[in-house]
C-alpha cells in the first residue's frame, strides 16, 4: 500500500487475484453542487470482507447507497458480479439487488408488520414458497442472528441491538451472496455492539459470504475485516490489509488510527466558504 | 442570484416536480393494472382494505358532517335571496344539483386531503427518513407498487362512496329548510330532489371524484417520496403536500366543470 500525499493511492490489484465480485471505478457523486465522493475506485473480492472506513461525513455510508444501486452517480460505474448498476435497467437491479442483502444504519424495519413479518417480506414477494416453508425459514433466519421466538414481536418490542439483528435476519432472507452493513454498532452500547461483530464473523465462517462493513469504530472494524479502506472527504486514500493499515504512515490515517482532534482553524477556509456561499 | 436566475431555477424545479409526479403516476398505473383484482396477480388485498378503512369508513362521520352543514348553508343562503322573488321552491333545484355537480364532491375531496393526503406524506416521509423505502428497494420490491398502489387503489374505491355520502347528506340537510319555510315533509323533498336531478349531475360529480382522489394519493405519497433531510422534512413536505392538493384539486374541479358545460349539457 502505498501512503504518501493526502490524495495519495492505493494498492494495485495483483493479477493473480480473482476477479472482483464487487468493482468501483471512478465513482463521483455530488449533491447539488457538492461533491461527495471524488473519482473513488474499490475492488472487493469474493468471500472477503472489507470494511470502508472513515470519519463523518467522509462519504462512506453514500458510496454503500451506490453499490446498492440505491442511488446514481455522476459519474463512474460499480461493477456486481460483471453488471454495471450504473446503467444496469430495472430488471438487471431486481436481479442484482435479489442477490445482496443490506442492514441499515437504523435497521429501518417496518413498523407496522411484525418481526416474522418482515423477515418473511422478501420470501413472500419474490419465492413461490408455501407459507408453512416460509414460516419455517424466518424462524431459522432469525434463530441464526441469535432472535429466535420474537416472530410475533413489532420492531418497536425490540431493543436496538435486537432490532440491527432483526435486520441481518430480513438481509439474509433470500441467501445473498453479498451482505453489507451501514454503522452496525452505532448507538449501541460496547457489549452488544461486540455481538453485532461476533454475528458478522459467524456469518462470514459459516457462509462465507461476501461482506461490506461501513464503520467509524476501529475495534470492530480490526476484529472482522480481511481487507479495510480508508474514505477522507470522498476520496479513498487507502486500500489494504489489518497490517498494512495499521503500520501505515500515511498522516491522516494516523490520525484516524490514533484518535487525533484536527487542529483548530485547519479549515477555516473551506469553513468560510461554506458559510459565504449562499 | 439575479431575477433572471432565481426565476429559472425555480421553473426547473416545479418542471421537475410535475416531471416527478407524472412518472410517479405512470408507474402506479402500471403497479394498480398488476395489483388489481380484475386484471392483476400481485394482489396487495390485506393493504387495501385496510387502507379503504382508514380513508373512507373512518372518514364517513365527519364528511357526512361537513357536508350536512354545507347543503343547510347553501339552502338558508339560497332561500334568503329567493324568497324576495317568490321562488324558494328553487332551493330543492339549488340544494341538489350544487351538492351533486360541486359541493358534495369538493367537500369530500377537502376532508380527505387533510385527514388522508396529509398522512400519506407524512408515513412516507417518514418511511424514507428511517430508510424503509431504501430497504424496499435494496429487496428489489418497488416502494409505488408496495406502498402507492394499496392506497391509490382504497383511494378509487371509496372516493365515489364517500361523494354519495356527501351528497346525500348535504341533501337532506337542505331538506331541514324547506321543512321550515315550505312547511315541505322530508319524503315530498327527497320526491322533489329526485325528480330534479339528472343522471349525468350524479355522473359528473363522480368523476370528478375520482379525479381528486388520484390527485390527493400522488401529491400525497409524492411529497413524501421526496422528503429529505429529518423529521422537519416530513413536516413541511406535510404541508406541502395539504396545500399542493388542494390547489390542484380545485384546479381539476374548474377544468371537469368547464368541460361539462361546453361537452355535456
Amino acid at each position: 500500500m502505498s501512503a504518501g500525499a493526502e490524495s495519495s493511492v492505493l494498492a494495485s490489484r495483483d493479477p493473480a487475484q480473482p476477479e472482483p465480485i464487487i468493482s468501483v471505478q471512478d465513482l463521483v457523486v455530488r449533491y447539488g453542487d457538492n461533491t461527495v465522493l471524488h473519482g473513488v475506485n474499490l475492488d472487493v473480492l469474493p468471500g472477503e470482507t472489507m470494511v470502508i472506513l472513515g470519519g463523518s461525513g467522509s462519504g462512506k455510508s453514500t458510496m454503500l447507497r451506490h453499490i446498492e444501486a440505491l442511488a446514481k452517480p455522476a459519474s463512474g460505474r460499480i461493477f456486481i458480479k460483471g453488471v454495471d448498476v450504473t446503467r444496469a435497467s430495472e430488471k438487471e437491479l431486481v436481479e442484482i439487488r435479489r442477490i445482496m442483502g443490506i442492514s441499515f444504519q437504523s435497521a429501518a424495519m417496518f413498523n407496522s408488520m411484525t418481526v416474522g413479518d418482515n423477515v418473511a417480506l422478501p420470501l413472500r414477494e419474490h419465492t413461490k414458497l408455501a407459507e408453512p416453508t416460509i414460516k419455517l425459514m424466518t424462524r431459522m433466519k432469525l434463530e441464526q442472528v441469535g432472535l429466535g421466538g420474537v416472530e410475533d414481536l413489532f420492531p418497536s418490542q425490540l431493543s436496538g441491538g435486537m432490532k440491527k439483528r432483526a435486520s441481518v435476519a430480513r438481509a439474509l432472507a433470500m441467501d445473498p451472496e453479498i451482505l453489507m452493513f451501514d454503522e452496525p454498532s452505532a448507538g449501541l452500547d460496547p457489549i452488544i455492539a461486540a455481538g453485532i461483530d461476533e454475528l458478522i464473523l459467524h456469518l462470514k465462517s459459516a457462509f462465507k459470504m461476501t461482506i461490506i462493513v461501513v464503520t467509524h469504530e476501529l475495534e470492530s472494524a480490526f476484529l472482522i475485516a480481511d481487507r479495510l479502506c480508508m474514505l477522507r472527504k470522498g476520496t479513498m486514500i487507502a486500500v489494504g490489509t489489518k497490517d498494512e493499515i495499521r503500520n501505515s504512515g500515511h498522516p491522516r490515517i494516523r490520525q484516524f488510527l490514533d484518535r487525533v482532534a484536527d487542529e483548530a482553524g485547519e479549515d477555516q477556509g473551506a469553513y468560510l466558504e461554506r458559510l459565504t456561499e449562499r | 442570484m439575479n431575477a433572471l436566475e432565481t426565476v429559472g431555477k425555480s421553473t426547473i424545479e416545479k418542471v421537475e416536480y410535475v416531471g416527478g409526479l407524472t412518472v410517479q403516476f405512470w408507474r402506479g398505473l402500471r403497479s394498480s393494472w398488476r395489483a388489481n383484482p380484475i386484471t392483476g396477480n400481485r394482489l396487495r388485498w390485506k393493504s387495501t382494505v385496510r387502507q379503504m378503512a382508514i380513508v373512507g369508513v373512518h372518514a364517513l362521520p365527519v364528511v357526512c358532517l361537513i357536508s350536512a352543514c354545507t347543503g343547510l348553508i347553501l339552502a338558508l343562503q339560497a332561500g334568503a335571496e329567493l324568497r324576495q322573488f317568490g321562488a324558494l321552491q328553487f332551493v330543492i333545484n339549488l340544494v341538489g344539483v350544487s351538492m351533486t355537480r360541486e359541493l358534495g364532491p369538493l367537500m369530500t375531496a377537502v376532508v380527505v386531503i387533510g385527514r388522508s393526503g396529509s398522512a400519506f406524506s407524512a408515513e412516507i416521509g417518514t418511511m424514507v427518513v428511517t430508510e424503509e423505502i431504501d430497504a424496499l428497494r435494496s429487496m428489489a420490491l418497488d416502494p409505488v407498487e408496495f406502498v402507492l398502489v394499496p392506497k391509490y387503489l382504497a383511494m378509487m374505491a371509496m372516493m365515489p362512496c364517500l361523494t354519495i355520502a356527501a351528497d346525500t347528506a348535504g341533501i337532506l340537510a337542505g331538506g331541514i329548510y324547506t321543512f321550515y319555510a315550505l312547511d315541505m315533509s322530508m319524503n315530498l323533498y327527497v320526491q322533489a330532489t329526485l325528480e330534479v336531478l339528472l343522471t349525468r349531475d350524479i355522473v359528473s360529480g363522480l368523476v370528478k371524484s375520482i379525479a381528486f382522489g388520484t390527485i390527493i394519493v400522488h401529491v400525497g405519497c409524492f411529497e413524501g417520496f421526496i422528503v429529505r433531510g429529518g423529521p422537519e422534512g416530513v413536516g413541511r413536505a406535510t404541508t406541502s403536500a395539504v396545500v399542493k392538493s388542494i390547489f390542484l384539486v380545485v384546479l381539476a374541479d374548474l377544468l371537469f366543470t368547464a368541460f361539462f358545460y361546453f361537452f355535456w349539457q
